[in-house]
């Protein structure tokens, strides 16, 4: 990755909705700074109640910010009038985990992948279709798919027809919210493969949002780890992966169970207890201290400060170093 | 042939009196549901036997038939509509051929089993202490009191805190993680002999994950209930198993120990699932797959099921596939096995 120019400009970013009974508030996403360069793939971890998929809709203006902005390619869309802003999110293009979910069952999958194109009122029926169709051939579905319903496919190529549909959009960024998790592990790779393969052809930016840690650190040039609305670690993909510097970052790799034999399982075992608090009543200070392994009288009364503590990584915690996260304390469970 | 008294009444009395020590042994199991267009074949010729205390990962991907055969197990298949050939020998029993009462007596108490999502498992509007106890008692003549005293302890065997506590909550009070230990709570309530795990981490976070199968091996470990661990995530039954039977397209493949899978598969199936798996350190570059789609089950190709899609396939893949035994305790479903040298999880 070169490119260095930011086409998502993330500024203290927070994204609040009240509770059901409106008494309460969720905090989905609690004060987010960062930016995704132009060419590059911008990965999202994050476990559930973290906030990653309010932040991806964000990113396309699917949810406006309660507070802070979100420039696209230094823009504020909410700044643009109706007109305007039509225009611009084709720019800007989301897809999501359920390849079922996003197509009309009743409507031909060719009839699918051109209704951007009608809704942005581009060409006519036939160059319409004709684009449909390249955008099939693309994403390596046959023209015969575009008659067919989608029962008729199976989940991989259901995926493809939404990404052959965000593709006749020709977008500049597509943020892609778990969409392989869906999929069986013998043609996840394909799929991900076809995303890398558009990447380079069409100059696309991409956000990868996903719970699955191999597949972010498959597929990114960067990696954001976030906590309950918060980000915890952020740095580029091989640092986070091979050096962590947050507790937690360590502790969400070491979970992650390794397809290996016992004898090349050598690194011991973090086993976080508890689970991830309620957005509602966030802790105070460091959102991990309730789970910390490491955790500290500080963390409860301050919030930790946004470090760069090597280039281009920076962490939230009171305690990293630029060698790692801090030693855990005497209580920390850890199993061989 | 043991009589079904005592299977219900025995806890520790072994009365068969076997060489080789098997707990649950599965025999040609086949599996069809009975459809508008006829019969639909699901699995076929399925054959695994557990030993106690074993723990044995069933693993393939949607559509392979690792689910339900875990049901057919415990014959929580439909009546009207499943039909299941073959035989099922717990303990020398076959479980196929049980009448319904007779089976009830066997759910729950020797064998158990958790599922993927445990709040369409749990009733919302009874305390988990009360499922918790009920699961006892519909085996046990114990009092309500004593009932609930097993359930507290029952929680507290799964690592939930203030046990006492937690008992007379309802199941929306508690976390996703919390849920699924209230349900092994349940499963292992009246130590059975084996338990079936269907999937029963793939709804929770990672780290909740990490909790539950560590929890799961340690039980099994320490009270030597066998388990039959069916998932579609390789790492899981990495950590958790000692055994894995991969099955494709209703048929098992491969069954062999877990390292030994993993390090050398003996099924080109088993190779290709596990050159897929995006590794921590492999960046970029471009990912293996299989080529092609598991076919659907009533245009199932003669010979070798997984033949279109495998790279290694030649004349002869077009026969009838035995299990063929490539090593002691290792078996593959592929007359090619002896000859090939197949990439596992490391290379």
């Amino acid at each position: 990755m070169t490119a260095t120019k930011s086409i998502l400009a993330v500024r203290d970013l927070r994204i609040l909705f009240p509770t059901r009974d409106g008494r309460e508030t969720v905090k989905a996403i609690d004060g987010m700074d960062f930016d995704v360069c132009a060419g590059e793939t911008f990965g999202v971890i994050g476990e559930s109640g973290s906030g990653k998929t309010t932040l991806g809709r964000a990113l396309v203006s699917l949810i406006a910010p309660t507070h802070g902005h979100i420039l696209h390619d230094g823009i504020d869309p909410a700044s643009l009038s109706t007109g305007q802003f039509r225009k611009h999110r084709r720019d800007y293009q989301i897809i999501f985990q359920d390849p079922n979910a996003a197509l009309n069952p009743r409507m031909t999958i060719i009839d699918s992948v051109i209704e951007p194109l009608e809704v942005m009122r581009e060409g006519n029926d036939v160059s319409r279709r004709r684009r449909g169709i390249e955008a099939l051939e693309r994403v390596g579905l046959s023209p015969e798919t575009a008659g067919r319903y989608p029962h008729q496919l199976s989940g991989g190529q259901k995926q493809r027809v939404n990404i052959a549909r965000v593709l006749t959009l020709r977008p500049k960024v597509i943020v892609c919210d778990e969409v392989v998790a869906a999929l069986d592990v013998s043609i996840r790779g394909d799929v991900l493969n076809l995303f890398t393969d558009l990447q380079r052809e069409f100059g696309l930016t991409y956000v990868f949002i996903t719970h699955d840690i191999s597949v972010v650190s498959h597929v990114s040039d960067r990696v954001a780890v976030t906590y309950l609305g918060k980000l915890m670690e952020l740095g580029p993909t091989e640092d986070v992966i091979e050096q962590p510097l947050h507790p937690y970052t360590r502790a969400l790799l070491s979970a992650e169970p390794i397809p290996l034999p016992s004898t090349m399982r050598i690194d011991k075992r973090i086993i976080l207890e508890g689970e991830i608090p309620s957005p509602v009543a966030p802790p105070s200070g460091c959102r991990f201290r309730t789970r910390c392994p490491s955790v500290q009288p500080r963390c409860a009364a301050e919030v930790p400060a946004w470090r760069e503590l090597k280039p281009g990584h920076a962490v939230a915690c009171h305690f990293a170093t630029p060698d790692g996260p801090p030693p855990d304390n005497q209580k920390a469970s850890i199993a061989p | 042939m043991v009589t079904v008294t005592d299977l219900s009444s025995s806890t520790e009395t072994c009365t068969q009196s076997a060489p080789a020590p098997r707990l649950l042994d599965v025999r040609g199991l086949s599996l069809s549901f009975a459809t508008g267009d006829g019969e639909l074949p699901i699995t076929r010729n399925v054959s695994f036997s557990i030993a106690p205390g074993e723990r044995v990962g069933i693993v393939g991907e949607s559509g392979c038939g690792k689910t339900v055969t875990g049901l057919s197990l415990l014959r929580l298949l439909p009546p009207q509509s499943a039909r299941v050939k073959g035989e099922i020998l717990f303990e020398g029993t076959d479980l196929a051929r049980l009448s319904s009462r007779k089976m009830r007596a066997v759910r729950g108490r020797d064998i158990a089993m958790i599922f993927q999502e445990p709040m369409s498992a749990l009733d919302p509007v009874f305390t988990v202490g009360d499922q918790i106890s009920e699961a006892y008692r519909a085996h046990f003549p114990v009092s309500r009191a004593e009932g609930r005293e097993r359930a507290i302890a029952a929680l507290a065997e799964v690592g939930i805190p203030a046990p006492e506590r937690r008992c007379d909550e309802y199941p929306h009070q508690l976390s996703g993680g919390m849920r699924q230990r209230v349900m092994i709570a349940m499963a292992l309530i009246c130590k059975p002999k084996l338990l079936i795990a269907d999937e029963p981490t793939t709804a929770l976070d990672v780290t909740v994950q990490a909790q539950i199968t560590d929890l799961l091996r340690s039980l099994s470990e320490r009270t030597g209930t066998a388990l039959i661990f069916i998932t579609h995530d390789l790492g899981v039954v990495a950590e958790v198993c000692t055994r894995m039977i991969t099955m494709y397209a209703g048929e098992v493949v491969e069954d062999a120990p877990v390292d030994d899978a993993l390090m050398r598969p003996r099924h080109p199936y088993t190779s290709g699932l596990l050159r897929s798996l995006p590794g921590l350190s492999q960046r970029r570059g471009v990912l293996p797959s299989i080529p092609g789609r598991v076919p659907p089950p009533n245009r199932m190709p003669a010979g070798c099921r997984f033949r279109p899609r495998c790279s290694h396939a030649a004349a002869g893949c077009e026969h009838e596939q035995p299990m063929i035994d490539v090593e002691p305790g290792r078996g593959a479903r592929c007359w090619r096995s002896p000859d090939l040298v197949l990439p596992g999880a490391v290379n």
